[in-house]
């Protein structure tokens, strides 16, 4: 009960942050912190509570990112309907590789080799598929994201108020879901195939079945994080889908914290806001990384968020 | 096109024998502390940095200069070790993302130190030879030579030594290799420190191929997984014949498939072995 409050308090707190500030600055760095959470969070749901080092996360963001813009050129379909298709898209991409690796009974770090080497299949075909992605250039995108608004219709989503909201609302959808899920029986399922898979299939878990569930669920939520991402940002590069997406999801993650379902948002904000806001030339700024990387993995294994926990509940006790 | 053939025969491998001896750290490190060192690859970039540093700017000779090379590796693996790596021990997730962030560290370091432009090193053992028509560059063939007497001497010593039998016995079970008198924290730091220098030596020697840039390393880390995965993890020979399948799946490949996806040729092979022969394909091997 107390957790709830809490979550709702948060919530009301950031929905009221735009009257305290209008800042292009702040906003525009919240919302970019937002996407990048909902990947966090989504990753979370595969790694921390699943168990599965998936490496494919960066190749659904960015395959949503590119399908989104292509469904909407080439279909002549609206932002949402393309969004929709390009989550399709991926949710059907990530059942048949999920497949693939969990029928064959892949493993930790096999796991993370074979999804790691179809990720890097999807952004060579990117990179060399010239006619559709316009290659190492990227894209930069014309048409607008749209909301509908009750009232004045479909608009595009111009300020960066608006999609702050948008940005905040979808985080929070994320949050929820991926709450209810590790939260039902599924959840528990998930728990007894991280602890020890071979055990819960003796349990009589369908430990294949919710594998793929977790592995698909997340990829499809990092989809919706893509195809939004894509459109704040205005452009599209193969880079979405490269290793260092994929590392910097994991060190969000692992700073933020793994014991709860909205801890990697804390390591989203710190590791967006932290380069913007200390001025950092791309070199330093991959140095400090790699230095959070390790620090936290040796130093402080639980994030951000269970230290936080631990001490708060230390505190408590004393 | 027999000639392209068998040219691409043999430089692929050659390029495969450079996968192979880091593939042997790769393989080596994960059968004594259970973790797999990704960063291996920038161990690579550093040998091959500091060859060119010791070569071109302090003026040494090039073989000293690969000597050098080697200490700093095997220098910067201890530190590495001492500092990092012996607190990931036998956790592979762990040890995994801590070589990911030693990478994003020295990877940015080099990017800053020598910038992204690559360095030509001056040209050791210039000239060719010809052989049934096709043209191999001199200092190919002694790269391609040296490293196969490394992999073999590695070899001979894991399994005519002591040290190599106290490797294998830790490796099949840690606690009765350490009541028989393995120092079992010296022998993991010592392969660790091992598989830095093997790297070093695998950049020093590239780096009398190939122009050097700070990012090489990855890619080449990325290839030694395949390698010694390919093979199945935790054979020595396996990991040199990885290294060259690898290599020469690549280069005959590109010669009837588009270049472009050079990289995934080796990945899509990878990925086939894993799925049917999930030990390698020389499983039961040493």
């Amino acid at each position: 009960m107390k957790r709830l409050a809490a979550t709702l308090v948060i919530a009301a707190l950031l929905a009221a942050l735009p009257l305290a500030t209008r800042s292009d600055f702040v906003l525009t760095i919240l919302v970019f912190a937002f996407l990048q959470g909902m990947l966090a969070v989504s990753f979370n749901l595969v790694f921390g509570y699943a168990g599965q080092l998936s490496m494919f996360h960066a190749a659904a963001f960015g395959i949503a990112a590119y399908a989104t813009h292509l469904f909407g050129k080439h279909l002549g379909v609206g932002y949402w309907s393309g969004v929709l298709l390009a989550a399709t898209l991926v949710g059907a991409i990530s059942v048949v590789v999920g497949a693939i690796c969990f029928r064959f009974r892949l493993r930790e770090f096999y796991f993370a080799v074979v999804t790691l080497a179809f990720s890097e299949m999807a952004r060579l075909t990117v990179l060399n598929w010239n006619s559709m992605t316009n290659g190492s250039l990227g894209i930069n995108l014309q048409d607008k994201a749209t909301i509908w608004i009750p009232g004045a219709g479909i608009r595009p989503i111009e300020s960066t108020l608006a999609w702050y909201y948008v940005a905040l609302a979808a985080l929070g959808v994320t949050i929820l879901l991926c709450w209810r899920l590790v939260h039902s029986w599924m959840g528990r399922a998930f728990a007894a195939i991280r602890l020890n898979d071979e055990l819960g299939d003796t349990l009589g878990i369908n430990v294949f079945r919710y594998k793929l569930a977790a592995f698909t669920a997340g990829s499809v939520m990092a989809a919706f994080a893509g195809s939004l991402y894509a459109y704040f940002l205005g452009s599209l590069e193969p880079g979405f889908l490269s290793i260092d997406t994929s590392l910097g999801i994991i060190a969000m993650v692992l700073l933020g914290g793994r014991s709860a379902v909205a801890a990697p948002v804390v390591g989203a904000l710190v590791l967006t806001a932290l380069p913007h806001v200390i001025h950092f030339s791309a070199e330093i700024r991959s140095i400090v990384y790699g230095a959070i990387l390790i620090f936290t993995i040796l130093a402080m294994p639980q994030g951000i968020y269970g230290t936080a926990a631990t001490l708060w509940r230390r505190h408590r006790a004393a | 096109m027999t000639q392209l053939i068998v040219g691409q025969l043999l430089n692929g491998a050659i390029v495969g024998t450079l996968y192979g001896i880091v593939a042997l750290g790769v393989t080596l490190t994960f059968g004594i502390t259970g973790i797999v060192n990704f960063a291996l690859g920038v161990f690579m970039m550093l040998g091959a940095y500091a060859t060119w540093y010791f070569a071109d700017v302090v003026g040494l000779p090039y073989p000293l200069a690969v000597l050098a090379a080697i200490a700093v590796t095997a220098a910067a693996g201890l530190v590495a070790d001492q500092a990092l790596f012996r607190f990931t021990r036998n956790n592979l997730v762990n040890g995994l993302l801590v070589s990911l962030g030693l990478i994003a560290v020295l990877e940015a370091t080099a990017l800053l130190v020598f910038t992204s432009t690559p360095k030509e090193m001056h040209r050791v053992l210039p000239g060719i030879v010809m052989a049934a028509g096709l043209v191999l560059p001199k200092i190919k063939l002694v790269v391609f030579a040296l490293l196969l007497v490394v992999i073999f001497a590695t070899y001979a010593a894991l399994t005519r030594t002591w040290i190599g039998r106290a490797a294998y016995a830790y490796s099949q079970n840690p606690e009765a290799a350490a009541l028989m008198g393995v120092s079992t924290a010296r022998l993991q730091s010592g392969v660790v420190v091992y598989s830095c220098a093997l790297a070093g030596l695998g950049g020093a020697l590239y780096a009398a191929l190939y122009s050097l840039e700070p990012t090489l390393g990855s890619l080449f880390i990325l290839k030694a997984v395949e390698a010694a995965i390919l093979a199945g993890i935790g054979s020595v020979t396996g990991a040199l014949l990885g290294g060259v399948i690898l290599g020469v799946t690549e280069g005959v490949g590109s010669i009837y498939l588009p270049l472009a996806f050079r990289d995934a040729y080796g990945l899509v092979f990878l990925v086939v072995i894993l799925l049917f022969k999930p030990a390698g394909l020389f499983a039961g091997r040493r």
